[in-house]
This record gives C-alpha cells, structure tokens and sequence, in this order.
C-alpha cells in the first residue's frame, strides 16, 4: 500500500484563480507519506506502530480507519473498527458533559438507551459527579481527557486504532489506560497502537512495526523492534553530537533532562541490566538490577562520589545514595581515564511504575559538582503481585495464637 | 505493489451490536439535535429567533408590499407568511449543510463515519425549525380563518419531501465543492437572494404574465411555494399544474436530478475531504 500526498505549492483555493487560469496546472511536490507498507494484524493482537515524527504512522492509522484513501494498494479490514483515533475528537466546548458523552457516544455507535443506562457508571469512572451539567468550556484540561478517556473505552469495536492516547494525562491516567489496554487483550480485541512510548511497546504489545520514511524497516517482536529504533536513534544522536564536537558525551539522555557541573569528572555512559546481563529499561519488581556508571577524567581528580537518586514519576525522590555512604574509595583521575561503578541490587525493591534515575559525581565535601544528570533516564517497573505503592517493605508474614499483645486505640 | 491488511474477524462482533445502518441514523439524529439546540442556547430568545427571522421578513415585505404598494389582496399576508417560512428553510437547510463538512475539519481528520451524516444532520436541525414555525402558523392563523383543510392539503407532506430533496440535493453539492472554492458562500448568498424575488414569495403569482408561466414554474422554488399556498391557505391560487400542464414535471425532475448530481459530486469528492481540511 502507498500514499501519496500532492502538497499544493499555493493552494488556489479560490473560483476567480480557477477561471482566470484555467490552464494553470496548479504546482504540486508530491511527497511520499507511505510507500509499499504491507503488514498483516491477525485477529487478537496487539501491535505498536513506532518510528520517528513524519515518518508515516499517522498517515497508516488514517488509512486503516478509511479517513485517508490509500494512492495505490488496498486494505483489507474484518470487523467493525473504532471511529475515534484520539481522545476527545468530537468534544464540543459549548455542550455539557452529559450532552458530549452521547453525542460522543453516538459517533461510537451507541445509542441513547444504552448510553443513558450506563451514564452515571461513566461519570463516576471519570470522577465528575459534580459537573455532569457543566459545559466542557470550564472543565481543565485533565477533566476532559478523564472524560474522552471514559467515553472512548465505551466502544464495543472489534479493531480499535490508537493515535498517541498515551501522550495526554498523568502518571496515574496512563495506568489506567494500561488497565484497559490488558481488558482489551483479555476480551481478544485487536489493536494498533501508534507512539512513541518505546517501554509501553516493549510491555504490552504482541508485535510491532517501525517505520522509518514511509517504509517499514523493521518487524516482528516488540523487543527487536523498539531496540532497532533505539539504536537508530543513539547512532544519529552520537552523529550529531560527533558533528557538533561534542563527542564523547554521548551518554543517554532525556530531552527533559538538565545537565550542570564544571567538567572536571564527566559521566560518559549509563547502563542499566537485567539479571541476566542485558541492557533493558524494564525490569521485574524483586528482579535483579546493576546500573553501570561510566566516568572519564578531564583534570586530575583525586577526589571522587558518584551517587545516584531514584525519582518517581512526577519527580519526587524516593531514595538515593553515593560511593561513599556505601563506603566504595573511588581512586584519582587523570585526563582521559575511565572508570565504571556499578550499584548491585539483587532484588529490586521498587514496585509497578515510571521512574527515573539521577546521577553525579562529585567531591567529598559537595561544595562543587563534577557532573549532574538530573532526572536523565527513565525504566519501568512491572509487578503481577498486586502489592501497592512504590516499593516493597521486604517484611513477611506470620501468625500467632494467644492474646494480643498491642491494644488498638 | 498492492497487498493487503487483514484484521481478521472478531467473535464479538456481529450479534450483540446494532446493525450499521441503525447506528448511522442514531448518529444523524443525534447531531441534528445538537446541532438546534447549540443554535439556540446561549441567546436570551433562544428558539424564537429562528422564528422572529422569518416573522420580521415577513413584516417588512407586508409593509412595502401590501401597505405601500397596497396590493390589494388582504388574504395576501397569510400567502406571504407561508412563503417566506418554504423560502427561509430552503436557505437555512443549504446555508447550514454547505458549511457542515468543511466546518467539522477535526471531526474528519480524526474520526471516520459516512460523511454524508454531516450534511443529513444540519437539513435535518433546519427541517425541525420549520416544522415548528409551521406548526406555529397554524396554530396561530387558523382562528384567524385563512387557512384551509380539505382534500388537497393533503398534498402539504408531499410538497413538503420534495422542498427536503431540492434542499438535501442542494446541500450534498455544495458542502463538498465548499470545501474546495470558499468564494461559494458568496455565490451562493447571491444566488438565493435571486431565486428570492424569483419565486412569487413577496407577490401573487398572478403578476407574471401568462404566457411567462410555463418558464417561471419551471424552478422548483416557485413551484413549491405556490402549491404549499394552495394546499393550505384559503385564498385559492391553482395548482401550478393547472398553469403549465405537463411541463408541472420539470420541476419535479430537475429536484431529482439535483439530488442525484448532489449525490454524485459528494461520493466523488468524498475521499479527499480529510486532505484538504
């Protein structure tokens, strides 16, 4: 299948232009959104569809959905597919919640009937009680995802077709969304996923392709593929960086992420690992986990902490230490030595969640900074146990006969 | 070098939703309701200035028509009235409908439904308006006595269908060549004023000299308009049939064939709506 688009130069959109010149062959550059895509989705599957921006995932999901008509090439599409390729598509500012969710709700494919008798489930899921007769105008920005978002899931669609649903909303509304994400697998629904969110792929998709110009470059499982877009990704950002001089500062870093210190001592590389010894940015709760620093001297330096803190999400630290707390003597620098320190965990204390890791290296007395990485990497943590919050207390269980001992209140 | 997606068949499919064409007149009714309650709330008036609008039209023309001019029909106003309220959902329904796709750009680059919905909706919220402001009128006028119930009005709901296929015709063209030449907005403001002083709204058909009846019926607005006055108010004017005779059927193709040409222009240009907006 290919789409072409002809991008008009200078869109004559007017009938005066049409008449004056009407043999003006209006100039076009065409531009090859998706070229040769094939792919097959088997029923039940969940696929990710991940590249860079502009390189033709939208432009595939508006295809799948029939909202663009591909150039040349067919697809073939068994099921009843879900309308809506984002949250809140067809939200009116003007009408209330209630009036937006069955009008919503009706480009679904629900009726009133329907939509009336599952209506305060809804508005409770959404947590709106109080403004189920506010015009959307006033609600925030968060009320009307959690409102999209509720009205969204309502679809009974067999395919649902996903434009960067995830890239709105907080920390707990991506749960949330993953919740729904697993219910759908669980009832063999079949989705295709278009985001940028590599680990989210990693996690939950069955299969996945990465396009890269309008081409499909790589496919199959999730973890081949998100790995292929990373080290496309790493190679061009290390490129840049080789253009722009600065090689050899090549370590990992969130765009979000701000770097300080003088330079003396810089942190070229972070690796995480599994258990097993592989690079990953998902780890299992109670799983091991090594995080690997590399340093490089640029003065000579004799005196030398590296420290790490682990942030959640929305960025509070829950925990952090250093070399010397752990009582590790770093030995001296000098211009151009390497050296790697590593933080062992055996058993990884954190729960199911997004959190992100800080790194520096500093003196003893912390008057100065060698090298900061603020907030520099992001991993993901998953847990099937069902336990609750951020880590694991490590306590256990057990039971006693006799009397009690404590008195509550 | 075509090749094919299959998302092959789910088990949940089939049975337990409603059938494709329930769900799209649910759509379309749903959106014509929002669309006439969006129209009206916010204003102080609300509804009564889709029917003021016409009442104020009416007004002016009564004034200069009947008071200054002094035509002398009295029976007239009632003419008048019903005439203006054909002709103000003929403009409603095709102003309304031509901006419905190119208006619901977000809608149609981020959701897929049959088009066409769009346009059905906005006739339909312009249809509601008139059913009202008919119903208004006769609740209004029949105490008065210029209205009549009798055989023929029993040919008010078949005027009535052809007046929403004219329109419906109307606006499946215009909504998809809107999209594409904005200068139609203006073209067609023009248009409708001509076809205004064109169709015997704000005089008797009876000025147009006889010999220019059998042209001046063949535009189905006229023809509309005359025989809704016939089917419904007291002061008899004939059937435009009984002016033209058999060419009373070029009115009624050329609604067709609007209809059809409407169709046909939509269902082509269809496919690119989402590029161009």
């Amino acid at each position: 299948m290919t789409k072409r688009f002809r991008i008009p130069q200078d869109r004559s959109a007017t009938l005066k232009y049409r008449l004056t010149h009407p043999r003006s062959t209006s100039k076009y550059h065409d531009f090859l959104a998706l070229e040769d895509v094939s792919f097959d989705v088997p029923h039940g599957e969940f696929i990710g569809i991940i590249g860079r921006n502009g390189s033709g995932k939208s432009t595939l999901l508006k295809i799948l959905s029939q909202i663009y008509v591909p150039t040349s090439g067919s697809v073939v599409v068994d099921g009843l597919v879900s309308p809506f390729l984002e949250l809140g598509v067809g939200f009116n500012p003007e009408l209330t919640a209630r009036e937006n969710v069955l009008l919503n709700g009706a480009v679904l494919g629900l009726n009133r009937r329907e939509l009336n008798r599952r209506m305060e489930a809804m508005i409770h899921f959404a947590e709106l009680e109080q403004f189920v007769n506010t015009k959307l105008k006033n609600f925030s920005s968060g009320m009307q995802v959690r409102l999209a978002f509720t009205v969204a899931i309502q679809a009974e669609a067999a395919i649902l077709l996903m434009d960067e649903v995830l890239a709105v909303g907080d920390a707990r509304f991506q749960a949330k969304c993953f919740e729904v994400f697993n219910r759908y697998k669980r009832e063999g629904r079949t989705i295709v996923l278009v985001t940028h969110d590599l680990a989210a792929v990693d996690l939950y998709c069955d299969s996945a392709v990465l396009l890269e110009h309008g081409k499909v470059i790589g496919e199959g499982l999730p973890s081949e593929v998100t790995a292929k877009y990373r080290r496309m990704v790493a190679d061009e950002q290390e490129a840049d960086a080789i253009a722009s001089g600065k090689a050899g500062h090549a370590a990992k870093q969130d765009s979000t992420a701000t770097r300080w210190g003088n330079g003396d001592v810089r942190i070229i590389g972070i690796r995480l690992e599994n258990g097993h010894g592989e690079e990953h940015t998902n780890f299992e709760a109670d799983e091991p986990m090594k995080i690997h620093i590399d340093l490089e001297g640029h003065r000579d330096v004799d005196d030398i902490v590296v420290g790490i803190g682990i942030h959640r999400a929305d960025g509070a630290v829950i925990g952090g230490t250093n070399t010397r707390i752990g009582r590790t003597p770093l030995p001296p620098l000098s211009p151009g030595d390497r050296l790697r320190v590593t933080y062992d965990m055996e058993r990884l204390p954190l729960l199911a969640g997004v959190y992100r890791l800080t790194l520096a290296a500093h003196p003893v007395i912390h008057s100065l900074t060698y090298d900061h990485l603020e907030q520099a990497v992001e991993f993901r943590v998953t847990d099937e146990s069902g336990r609750t919050g951020l880590f694991d207390f490590g306590g256990a269980w057990a039971v006693t006969s006799g009397q009690p001992t404590g008195a509550v209140a | 070098m075509p090749l094919t997606s299959a998302l092959r068949r789910s088990p949940r499919d089939a049975a337990d939703t409603p059938s494709t064409l329930r769900r799209h007149i649910n759509l379309t009714l749903e959106l014509a309701w929002t669309q006439f309650k969006l129209k009206y709330t916010g204003s102080v008036l609300g509804y009564f200035w889709s029917l003021l609008k016409p009442l104020m039209l009416f007004s002016i023309m009564y004034a200069i028509f009947v008071v200054l001019f002094k035509q002398r029909a009295n029976e007239f106003a009632l003419q008048l009235l019903v005439g203006v309220v054909v002709f103000t959902f003929f403009t409603d329904a095709t102003g309304v409908a031509m901006s419905s796709i190119a208006g619901a750009g977000h809608l149609i680059r981020k959701a897929y439904f049959p088009r066409g919905i769009l346009v059905v909706a906005s006739t339909i919220s312009a249809l509601l308006t008139m059913m009202i402001n008919l119903t208004l009128i006769i609740v209004v006028a029949t105490p008065l006595g210029h209205l009549h119930f009798g055989i023929r009005s029993l040919a008010l709901p078949l005027l009535l269908v052809e007046l929403y296929v004219l329109s419906l015709g109307f606006a499946f063209l215009l909504s998809s060549l809107f999209v594409f030449y904005r200068d139609l907005g203006h073209i067609w403001e023009i248009v409708t004023q001509v076809l205004f002083y064109a169709s015997a709204i704000v005089y008797p058909s009876t000025v147009v000299p006889a010999r220019f009846r059998g042209f001046f019926f063949i535009n189905p607005v006229a023809q509309i308009v005359e025989d809704v006055r016939h089917a419904i108010v007291i002061q008899v004017v004939p059937w435009t049939a009984g002016y033209v005779g058999l060419r009373a059927l070029i009115p009624l193709g050329l609604t067709v064939s609007i209809l059809g040409f409407g169709l046909l222009v939509f269902r082509r240009l269809t496919p690119v709506f989402a590029e161009y907006l």
